[in-house]
């Protein structure tokens, strides 16, 4: 998986906004975006939210969590526990990256913003990488990693099944009765 | 990885194959030669019951390197000891020698422990010259290697905003054919 597409679906999630232009209520195949007046807050999915930006014609409000001492304390959370932390959203890396780029405006204390949400990000792949480590070495048939998200699954994933195919096949020599399968694809 | 040479040993006798051994003058080969076939012809002729070929282990799979190898498996020079190291092991136990058990258990004990070396340096190599930390490992660990670097990267070029750029392909840029733009001047 790229991680374009893991963005792509990121930007489903939803963010307050308030519009400087009124619509109507919008009939979408994914669902109704509700009547935009000038100046009421309203949910939009992330895409739409940042088309609007884009065209200058709204305000995005952060989230509640895109916020330096909330950051600050699952940052020093993270680093106490040995398992993953739960995180404030699931993307939480992609909505920092787009919101920071196109609407750095709108949120206060952008940069430190970004260096935070980067050492959560630095932590947890450590863990995870720590985790596979072990996972490998113990030769263990099962993980089982609460509180992932899929930006972090799929920066490992390429590498570790790959591995895991090849500590497979090793394995396998050591079955008696197997010494007749080829492993051309070494 | 099929062409590798193995030392074996003729159990019986080859007519009018003399050839096959450079070091021999004669037209057939004798029982009991000594000389080195490629992996993919000593694994046809190899049959347990008629006795045709004998092979002989390398080094590398023997007693002395696999103590080596369980004492620390991060100082080997893979790529040195035999590219394929790991293919070349598991076709090995194909010949039925008594240390087979010994051989997997050896190969899957070394993949484990240079694991951590390889992540490390595939998941924190970004942009760097990687020619020194991959020279010491072997085929399968160099792919791996290729995969972690392109899980890395991938997510870097995503964070700088690179991935949703369009750049003009090396191809097109290599090709140096007569633009429209200077035909029409």
């Amino acid at each position: 998986m790229d991680p374009s597409e893991v963005e792509f679906l990121a930007e489903k999630e939803l963010v307050k906004i308030i519009p400087n232009f009124s619509l109507d209520k919008i009939y979408l195949i994914g669902g109704d975006l509700g009547p935009f007046n000038p100046g009421l807050p309203v949910d939009v999915p992330l895409w739409l939210a940042l088309n609007f930006k884009q065209r200058q014609k709204c305000r995005i409000i952060p989230a509640d969590w895109m916020d330096v001492e909330k950051l600050e304390e699952i940052r020093e959370l993270e680093k106490r526990e040995e398992a993953f932390t739960p995180v404030p959203s699931p993307y939480y890396m992609e909505l920092t990256k787009l919101l920071l780029n196109h609407a750095s405006d709108n949120i206060p204390k952008a940069d430190e913003i970004r260096t935070l949400v980067k050492d959560i990000w630095d932590t947890r792949i450590a863990k995870l990488r720590l985790s596979a480590d072990s996972f490998i070495s113990q030769q263990e048939a099962h993980a089982k990693l609460d509180n992932l998200t899929l930006m972090e699954i799929n920066t490992i994933r390429e590498f570790l099944l790959d591995s895991l195919n090849c500590m497979y096949k090793l394995r396998s020599n050591l079955q008696p009765g197997s010494s007749g399968r080829t492993f051309t694809d070494f | 990885m099929s062409h590798q040479r193995l030392p074996v040993r003729t159990e019986c006798a080859f007519p009018r194959l003399g050839f096959l051994d450079r070091s021999s003058d004669s037209e057939d080969l004798p029982e009991g030669t000594k000389m080195e076939l490629p992996l993919w012809l000593s694994k046809s002729l190899y049959e347990r019951k008629r006795r045709v070929l004998s092979v002989k282990l390398p080094n590398v799979y023997r007693e002395g390197w696999r103590t080596v190898f369980t004492a620390d498996p991060n100082v080997v020079n893979l790529h040195k000891m035999g590219p394929y190291y790991y293919g070349l092991g598991s076709q090995m136990l194909h010949f039925d020698s008594p240390e087979n058990t010994d051989i997997a258990q050896t190969l899957l004990q070394t993949f484990i422990g240079r694991f951590r070396r390889v992540m490390d340096c595939s998941q924190n190599a970004y942009n760097e010259d990687t020619s020194t930390l991959l020279e010491r490992l072997d085929c399968l660990e160099k792919a791996l290697f290729q995969a972690g670097q392109s899980g890395l990267n991938g997510f870097q070029s995503w964070e700088k905003g690179r991935a949703s750029q369009l750049t003009a392909s090396s191809l097109v840029l290599n090709y140096r054919k007569r633009k429209m733009a200077d035909v029409e001047d």
